[in-house]
């Protein structure tokens, strides 16, 4: 559930935030905020990043702590759960995506191919925080 | 910019600490160090590319720095630096960890009125608020930055020493039917579930009902 | 180290109330202290991460052969577990649970509680299951179930206040969990009645 993911997250944001220097580039929320996304594209939205967190995120999270690999592990089986239940919604045409949260994901995708893949990787990690914040507060 | 050699030891432990958004940043003095040691601060919206310095906080010989008005968009997040000068020398920029004001705030107690009839409480509720700029600036309750949030109320029968718990979102709670005479304690706390926060309990509010007017 | 020695056997878990535990039977190496680790592997793993097991470090050359593995199972979809066994100089192959576990299986129980008349108050005490668990309180004017009211208590706190009383019948509550991560309840608790206090006449 979001609420696991949550406190997972809290478990090892510091650890998980203090591997990533750059300071000057986001995934998530630069230049397009999550928060601007219109309520109609939401859906649509949390289902490619689950899809983008599952796919590419997490399987470049690997640490040399044990403590940290554990919550990892917890939390992206806890994004399987619910990127199985987005994708019910989703054969049902009950998250569909249209044209400009297509854009906003690719921006996305452009801001996580900006970087090497394990620093993209970590970096997205550390944004979960952003997600779950914009996701909660609808 | 002309940087100084920088053979200082850093300011340590910087860190922001928050309430109700209000959110202030501390460190302590550099090692070593007694009086005289100067600091200047800057701080960059993560994801954003450049270091903003803070006017007011530059040779300040205090360890604080309010940045709240500079971290007031709760939607994005936070990095904080301090630098240290003394004697012609300087320490190195010294960060923060990446500050989420939505997060890393803590929450005050609400604020608690009782008031009684004969046989009963009313207890009224109500939400601190997020810090603003100035008294006339615009006011925004912490129930609208956390939709979720609710408060949990305690009410103590001073003669039975026994408590019990009400979990209401509203303000307004009336408990009737209590005994005449008697007096009732009462605190509350706020639960957000998401994100998971608490505040404290408020300090206790206590009320006698009524004497029985026909006993 | 030569690891032709057999698998720990029974590998089986007992899950209730959200709380897995993970036991094995034990193995006997000559001359030697047997001690037992654990890992775990989700679905995630199993499909995305080239099926990496991953250790739970509080199971590591542990001489027990039990494991609380609930900290671990934190996602509802399926785990697998292996278990190996570790002389010092000799070590057994991996004896991996026959099948999957998912917790949503767990076994739920009727929650502990205690019906409070206070005056012409009507409290519960619940019993402190941890964050997992909400509970669905129902009460009722005996002999009137069919206006049963429902009380959902979502977080724990000690003494819930239901409702007031009338002075006379007799008032009944039952309760159930519920774990929203899993989407079952518990089946329900004995009812348990009780009256208000006090004659009303003397506070009318």
């Amino acid at each position: 559930s979001v609420s696991e993911i949550r406190s997972g997250f809290t478990a090892i944001k510091a650890n998980i935030q203090a591997r990533d220097p750059v300071r000057t580039l986001s995934i998530l929320s630069h230049p397009h905020s999550l928060h601007k996304v219109k309520s109609s594209d939401r859906c649509c939205i949390i289902h490619k990043v689950f899809n983008f967190y599952v796919d590419k995120v997490f399987k470049h999270c690997q640490t040399e702590d044990s403590y940290v690999n554990r919550k990892i592990s917890s939390i992206a089986n806890s994004f399987l759960s619910i990127k199985r239940k987005l994708e019910h919604c989703h054969n049902q045409n009950r998250c569909l995506c249209g044209q400009e949260p297509t854009e906003k994901f690719k921006q996305i995708l452009v801001n996580y191919e900006g970087l090497n893949i394990t620093s993209a990787a970590m970096k997205s990690l550390g944004e979960l925080d952003i997600l779950l914040d914009w996701m909660e507060k609808a | 910019s002309g940087e100084l050699y920088c053979s200082l030891p850093n300011p340590r432990n910087v860190h922001f600490e928050s309430t109700n958004m209000k959110n202030v940043l501390h460190w302590s003095a550099p090692e070593g160090t007694a009086d005289g040691v100067l600091y200047n601060v800057k701080y960059s919206v993560y994801g954003v590319g450049k270091w903003i310095r803070k006017p007011e906080c530059r040779n300040i010989n205090r360890t604080w720095c309010d940045l709240s008005s500079e971290t007031a968009d709760y939607e994005d997040q936070y990095y904080a630096s301090v630098k240290a000068f003394l004697n012609g020398k300087c320490s190195d920029w010294v960060e923060t960890a990446r500050f989420n004001p939505l997060t890393d705030t803590k929450i005050d107690p609400p604020m608690v009125s009782v008031s009684s009839t004969e046989k009963s409480i009313s207890i009224t509720l109500a939400a601190p608020e997020k810090w603003r700029r100035s008294p006339d600036g615009e006011s925004l309750s912490l129930l609208q930055v956390y939709p979720g949030l609710q408060y949990n109320v305690s009410v103590l029968n001073k003669k039975t020493k026994r408590r019990w718990f009400f979990s209401i979102s509203n303000t307004t709670l009336v408990v009737p039917w209590l005994e005449p005479g008697t007096v009732y304690c009462v605190s509350a706390q706020i639960h957000v579930t998401t994100p998971l926060l608490h505040s404290g309990f408020s300090k206790e509010h206590c009320i006698a009902t009524l004497k029985d007017k026909t006993a | 180290e030569d690891a032709s020695l057999p698998a720990p056997q029974n590998i089986s878990i007992l899950s209730t109330n959200m709380r897995h535990v993970l036991t094995w039977s034990p193995v006997t190496i000559q001359g030697e202290t047997v001690r037992y680790s654990v890992e775990f592997q989700g679905e995630y793993e199993r499909e995305y991460a080239n099926e990496s097991w991953i250790p739970i470090s509080e199971c590591s050359l542990i001489t027990a052969t039990v494991c609380n593995i609930t900290e671990d199972i934190s996602a509802t979809v399926s785990y697998s577990l292996r278990v190996r066994a570790d002389g010092g100089t000799r070590g057994t192959e991996w004896g991996t649970l026959k099948g999957f576990f998912n917790r949503n299986t767990t076994s739920l129980t009727p929650p502990l509680m205690k019906v409070i008349a206070d005056g012409y108050h009507l409290l519960v005490e619940l019993e402190d299951m941890g964050p997992a668990f909400q509970f669905c309180v129902l009460y009722w004017k005996k002999g009137q179930e069919s206006r049963m009211q429902q009380k959902m208590v979502k977080e724990f706190t000690s003494t819930v206040h239901l409702d007031t009383m009338e002075a006379g019948p007799e008032y009944c509550v039952k309760a159930q969990t519920y774990v929203e991560t899993i989407s079952r309840s518990s089946s329900f608790s004995q009812a348990q009645c009780v009256r208000a206090q006090g004659s009303r006449s003397m506070w009318l």
